[in-house]
């Protein structure tokens, strides 16, 4: 596939370009930085790029090129890299897009066969997000909260399914044939059973909702 | 400075009563040469990730390079890159004990919310997204963590609150004992900070408040 690379620090990047081409990707171009990147890229399409959390434009560049990337190429996958895997940061991530994002650690990807796969799977849609991670945030604060998945009512489950698909409220209005307020008490419901505490934002309870939901699903395979 | 290990209850100001928290050390360290330790601290924390770190990510996709030319050695090199991988971690929690990553770049907020994901006791935390500066953040943050580790394992739920007030963070932690509160209190006196508690003996509120300038 077609990837374009912004990275500042130039051992990674010419690591990490070299693997690329050994795992015989195309590379589109390679950075050092968001803007140059911004640059890049309206001159040339790409399937993926690939961006370091924290790089020019300071303090973390590689988001807020995202937040452009996304705007003007909404299909274009975007892998962000960090030396860091803190939910705030995968907070951060999902408010920029829930599909077709991953999140992982700069040495994890460290083979064709691992990049090659987080890179289809972003590409294909889905939300790659380092294992380690994606673990400590749906077992938070403890326990497991596959049982608790269970004991929402179909409703919510149809509700909480359509947010794991990346709909608005009205999208999931829509969808149900039911009011968007309807859809509001059930989103309440779910965080409640969930014990998603309310000092997070609106958002960060729906993507933790999500997340737990996504791990079940995954644990009943 | 004071450690940022876990505090002890030892309670030599008699703080088990409700009330001001006198700090049991007569000669605090000057508020600058504090203030010096927590940029010095954010420094080093800058370096390790800027330096050896990166240094040491960048020869996990050069090893992966490697592996797909001698197919023979792939076991083997996988081995290194765990091996890297390993020591980078190890890499990550020295930094985050010397000045946390987060707390830098977010604030204490997101800094306390990532740290709870890992701690026993449940905690509710309530922290808005104001900065403080790195030594009052740094402070606050180590007075904070350093409670909550001092707490026995099934301790009821506990909620940090934050706010800016006037020219100081206030900072109140409930739920708690407040023979923790000296402990906490050898974190901010140094920058001239104060603390106060209140309820107990086993559930109350310690309240810190640490001036910003």
């Amino acid at each position: 596939m077609r990837v374009a690379l912004a990275e500042d620090g130039a051992l990674f990047r010419e690591g990490l370009l070299m693997l690329l081409q050994a795992a015989g990707h195309e590379v589109v171009g390679s950075v050092a930085d968001g803007d140059a990147l911004v640059g890049l890229l309206a001159g040339e399409d790409a399937d993926v790029a690939i961006l370091d959390i924290r790089m020019p434009p300071e303090p973390d560049g590689g988001l807020v090129t995202a937040e452009r990337l996304r705007e003007r190429h909404p299909d274009m996958g975007l892998l962000f890299l960090s030396h860091y895997a803190e939910s705030h940061y995968l907070m951060r991530i999902l408010e920029i897009g829930t599909e077709a994002v991953g999140y992982r650690l700069k040495e994890k990807v460290g083979s064709v066969e691992v990049l090659s796969d987080t890179l289809d799977r972003i590409v294909g849609g889905e939300i790659v997000i380092e294992p380690v991670l994606a673990k400590r945030l749906v077992e938070r604060p403890r326990g497991d909260r596959k049982e608790v998945v269970d004991t929402l009512s179909p409703r919510e489950l149809d509700v909480l399914r359509l947010m794991a698909e990346g709909r608005s409220n009205n999208g999931i209005a829509a969808q149900l044939f039911v009011t968007p307020k309807a859809v509001e008490k059930h989103i309440a419901n779910i965080f409640s059973k969930l014990g998603l505490q309310e000092d997070g934002s609106e958002h960060h309870r729906r993507v933790l909702a999500v997340l737990t939901y996504l791990r079940s699903q995954h644990d009943r395979r | 400075m004071t450690s940022e290990s876990a505090p002890s209850a030892d309670d030599p100001s008699g703080a088990g009563l409700p009330g001001p928290v006198a700090p049991d050390r007569p000669a605090a360290l000057s508020c600058r040469a504090e203030r010096d330790q927590w940029n010095r601290r954010l420094r080093l924390q800058r370096q390790l990730h800027d330096g050896a770190s990166l240094r040491i990510s960048a020869l996990v996709p050069q090893l992966g390079v490697v592996r797909t030319r001698q197919p023979d050695l792939d076991a083997s090199i996988e081995g290194l890159q765990d091996q890297l991988h390993t020591v980078l971690q190890e890499l990550r929690e020295i930094a985050r004990a010397i000045y946390p990553p987060v707390l830098d770049e977010a604030g204490l907020g997101p800094a306390l919310r990532d740290h709870v994901e890992h701690t026993d006791v449940v905690v509710r935390v309530d922290v808005g997204p104001e900065r403080f500066g790195p030594a009052v953040e740094g402070a606050a943050y180590f007075a904070v963590i350093g409670c909550l580790a001092a707490l026995p394992s099934g301790s009821p739920p506990v909620e940090v609150r934050a706010r800016r007030e006037g020219g100081a963070l206030v900072l109140a932690l409930s739920g708690v004992p407040p023979r923790l509160a000296p402990a906490v209190l050898d974190h901010v006196c140094g920058l001239g900070g104060e603390v106060t508690t209140t309820g107990g003996p086993e559930v109350g509120t310690i309240e810190v408040e640490i001036p910003c300038a």
